[in-house]
């Protein structure tokens, strides 16, 4: 049992702590623009040299649109595969891609693992044991299961040995960096083990995620503790699940953001509209550079101030 | 390769972090190979004995050494406290989830290395490296902003904070052009550059640290007199009138100049360089306009002739000044909308960024002038010979303008349409490389700092130009059209630098001479290869 309240745990440490990254992100004030281009959102033809809509006489009479789509066409293959890296550091793609779509397999495991769950509690009809949605469903979880792992394994080691032996990215690592990659390689290694030596169906990793819906009284539950590598890989998981978001690895998905409301957010201030309401609301805070340039007192607005010229030099 | 260097070095005081052997810089191709051996020239003694002089072989700043270690102390505390001001939305709004993001989400990975033009052509110093600056503040930040950071920075990345780190710190953040291609490159979005931007507004907005070229004799001198030239309004309008009997004289077309038109459709707005360094831009975008029976008009308020806003590159109150300036002549003006000229950063500052500062009847449109003018070009009205143009010419693409900006088009179609010979720079568009005077770069010439400009930022855009000509034989005179002041000011002085006239036969000038010489019936050229004009006889 102390294995699932370590999982739950963990995976509610996950919850909050991304919930907040997630509230912090929404809750900030309306930052001035800084796209860059190409901006994904816009029309296909303007992307493709990256272009933007003040390309166009008088622009702003025209109605400012963006593409979600066009957005998340660029960004889903960014995430999953590194397309980016891909083009500007193939080097290290090699390396950080089987490492980076080595985690995204065993999530995709997991959750295909919880689809199991979920229609093996329901006792579904066309689920029945030997059915052949059952079959399609173990075999993909077998799949990306051991193809996760292997890729995992290897990028980690790869990303590592790297990070070990070339100066550039040496010289710019911590304890830290190498731990949180010591910690993926512990889970991926741990996994591997469990999977080669004791476990090649997944048949554990079933029913643990069936113990994990249940909270460890179904009866086909899995009783954690019946190999090391078992545990080990149980827990290093979760503490994983916790561990993400805490880090700077929470790049994987906060990219979202960067892209979204940094790099490709051009959308123009119309007058009377939500931008322009976010801007007053901005321009009533106080500053309080110390500069005397600045002339703050901590009573003016940022409004005030910028409707002065400077009486100081420096 | 000088990669022994880690960011915790920049806080162990030696004379020099980073010096620049000969030899060491990218090398040049023929007939540019005497400068492979050039060195920056050594700094005086004498004129540095009373300032930072201690990052690398030039100084962008010059901060006076601090008297005694209290007064070392006071700044260090002075850092600390600016630093946390860069995280509190009161004081940084303007970039407080950008630079968050980029501060939290940087994998080191060494992606954008590659693209910074500065650190390629450095001979890749790693101090030139983009996160290398970035990676200094994520750690001070760490260390001594976050609660127990002193015990975590042993476990995520170390620094000392003394006034080595800073004073060198604060120099560095004059080493990067802020050209921003090491954010297109990065996987996950962070921006060095902006970081680096951040780092500079730190310095200014609350040690009152800046080069003066962008602060006192900039933002400040074009608050007070009306233009970074140190122009005032009266200077204005006699230079306007030199430019109309130029005009006349060059062109042979007699041009008006109007000034301060209430109604007028377009507020233009030039750099204020222009008037002074290279009138034939205003002139010329003078005669386009009466051509095409443009109703415009210039402005001869403070500022209001002067289109840059230095405040873009250190100072985020110096910058809303002057765009609060700018919006504000222009709806007392009631013209319909704002023109940019050719100033690359002024059009990034007034449309892009003071899109979230202008609210009400101070929101007046903008609108790039490569816009304007491809409508004017395109649309039949005026005719064109453009064998006018039988020359070989190559575009430059202002940061600001076009990676910051996506104006990438409009300009490109205006070539291919009067210059049959033109050819594009390899990259080019969003992917272009700055022309090394980026971010006040241009401007900026104290100690040796030209000297380091023109053999270390704008080598890369002098090798691309030299690429793009290969094909043509030496001595026929080629022309790179670059419609920005600050990159014409960059690549008037690389030129000369390099002896490249001579050399190459490069010759430079903005995009609206193009079009002018181009104009079917102008009585005489406006462009005339190895003639120097009459302002700089
Ligand atoms: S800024 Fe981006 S490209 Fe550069 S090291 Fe960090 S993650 Fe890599
Ligand atoms: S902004 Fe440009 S100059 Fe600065 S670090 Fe990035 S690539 Fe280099």
């Amino acid at each position: 049992m102390g294995f699932y309240v370590l999982s739950y745990l963990c995976i509610a440490v996950f919850i909050i702590a991304t919930g907040c990254l997630i509230y912090r992100q929404l809750s900030f004030p309306l930052h001035v623009r800084w796209e860059i281009y190409p901006v994904r959102h816009e029309t296909i033809a303007r992307v493709a040299y990256g272009g933007s809509y003040m390309e166009e006489l008088n622009w702003w009479e025209k109605k400012y649109k963006s593409s979600l789509i066009n957005e998340l066409k660029y960004m889903v293959p960014e995430i999953l595969f590194l397309r980016g890296l891909w083009k500007e550091n193939r080097n290290l793609w090699w390396l950080s891609f089987p490492f980076h779509f080595g985690m995204y397999l065993m999530i995709a495991t997991f959750a295909l693992l919880l689809l199991h769950a979920f229609f093996t509690l329901w006792g579904l009809p066309v689920f029945a044991a030997g059915g052949s949605v059952s079959i399609l469903l173990s075999g993909l979880i077998v799949v990306t299961g051991w193809s996760g792992l292997i890729l995992g394994n290897i990028g980690s080691i790869g990303v590592l040995y790297k990070r070990m032996t070339e100066a550039e990215l040496r010289n710019y690592s911590s304890f830290g960096d190498y731990f949180n990659i010591l910690f993926i390689f512990l889970f991926f290694l741990s996994a591997f083990i469990t999977c080669l030596f004791f476990d090649p169906f997944l048949a554990g990793a079933k029913a643990y995620t069936l113990g994990l819906l249940t909270g460890g009284h179904s009866l086909n539950s899995y009783m954690p503790g019946q190999s090391v590598s078992g545990s080990l890989a149980i827990v290093s998981a979760s503490l994983l699940v916790a561990y993400i978001p805490l880090t700077h690895m929470s790049h994987m998905y906060m990219k979202y953001f960067l892209y979204h409301d940094v790099k490709w957010d051009d959308a123009p201030n119309l007058p009377g509209g939500k931008i322009e309401a976010a801007i007053k609301n901005n321009l009533k805070f106080k500053p309080t550079w110390k500069a005397k340039h600045i002339e703050a007192d901590g009573q003016k607005s940022w409004k005030d101030i910028a409707a002065a010229a400077p009486k100081e030099m420096k | 390769m000088n990669t022994s260097l880690k960011p915790s070095d920049i806080s162990k005081p030696s004379d020099c972090l980073c010096h620049i052997e000969p030899g060491e810089l990218s090398l040049l191709p023929p007939p540019y190979e005497d400068f492979n051996q050039t060195a920056i020239p050594p700094l005086k003694p004498e004129k540095i004995k009373n300032i930072e002089a201690s990052l690398d072989d030039t100084v962008a700043i010059g901060i006076p050494k601090p008297a005694s270690a209290e007064e070392e102390k006071e700044l260090v505390h002075q850092f600390l406290g600016g630093l946390k001001k860069l995280f509190e939305k009161e004081n940084n709004w303007t970039f407080l989830q950008p630079l968050l993001l980029s501060m939290e989400h940087c994998a080191k990975c060494q992606t954008c290395s590659n693209a910074c033009p500065v650190y390629e052509m450095s001979g890749r110093k790693e101090i030139h490296r983009p996160i290398f600056r970035a990676e200094v503040l994520r750690r001070i930040y760490k260390k001594y902003l976050k609660p127990g950071g002193k015990i975590t920075a042993k476990l995520t990345g170390d620094i000392d904070l003394n006034w080595t780190t800073i004073a060198r710190l604060a120099e560095l953040s004059y080493r990067c052009t802020l050209c921003r291609r090491c954010a297109t490159v990065c996987p996950i979005g962070v921006d060095n550059g902006l970081i680096n931007h951040e780092i500079r507004k730190l310095f200014s907005q609350e040690m009152g640290i800046a080069p003066k070229e962008l602060h006192e004799k900039g933002t400040v001198q074009h608050l007070r007199v009306g233009s970074t030239t140190g122009m005032n309004p009266l200077a204005a309008k006699d230079s306007a009138e030199f430019i109309q009997e130029e005009m006349e004289e060059i062109a042979g077309y007699k041009v008006e100049i109007p000034w301060d038109v209430e109604g007028a459709d377009i507020l233009l707005l030039h750099n204020a360089g222009e008037m002074l360094a290279w009138p034939e831009n205003v002139g010329a975008f003078a005669i386009i306009f009466q051509a095409a029976g443009i109703s415009w008009t210039l402005s001869s308020e403070a500022a209001g002739y002067d289109a840059v806003n230095y405040g873009l590159w250190y100072d985020d109150v110096q910058f809303s000044r002057v765009a609060v300036k700018h919006a504000d002549i222009a709806r007392r003006l009631k013209v319909k909308k704002i023109v940019m000229g050719e100033c690359g950063h002024a059009h990034k500052a007034l449309t892009v960024i003071a899109d979230r500062l202008l609210t009400g009847d101070l929101n007046i449109p903008r609108e790039s002038a490569m816009v304007t003018l491809e409508n004017i070009v395109l649309n039949g009205k005026l005719q064109f010979d453009p064998l006018k143009n039988n020359f070989p010419v190559t575009l430059h693409d202002p940061c600001n303008m076009v990676r910051s900006m996506g104006i990438v088009e409009p300009q490109r179609r205006i070539l291919r349409k009067i210059a049959p010979r033109f050819r594009e720079m390899t990259p080019h568009g969003v992917e272009n490389y700055c022309c090394g005077g980026g971010s006040g770069f241009a401007i900026m010439s104290g100690y040796n700092f030209a000297e380091w400009r023109n053999l270390v930022s704008s080598r890369k855009k002098f090798l691309q130009i030299l690429n793009a000509f290969e094909d043509e034989p030496q001595d026929v005179p080629k022309y790179v059209c670059a419609p920005c002041s600050n990159c014409k000011g960059t690549i008037r002085d690389m030129i000369n630098y390099y002896h490249a006239e001579k050399r190459s036969g490069l010759h430079y000038g903005g995009l609206v001479e193009l079009i002018v010489n181009a104009l079917a019936g102008m009585k005489k050229p406006i462009i005339r290869f190895g003639e120097k004009p009459s302002w700089e006889l």
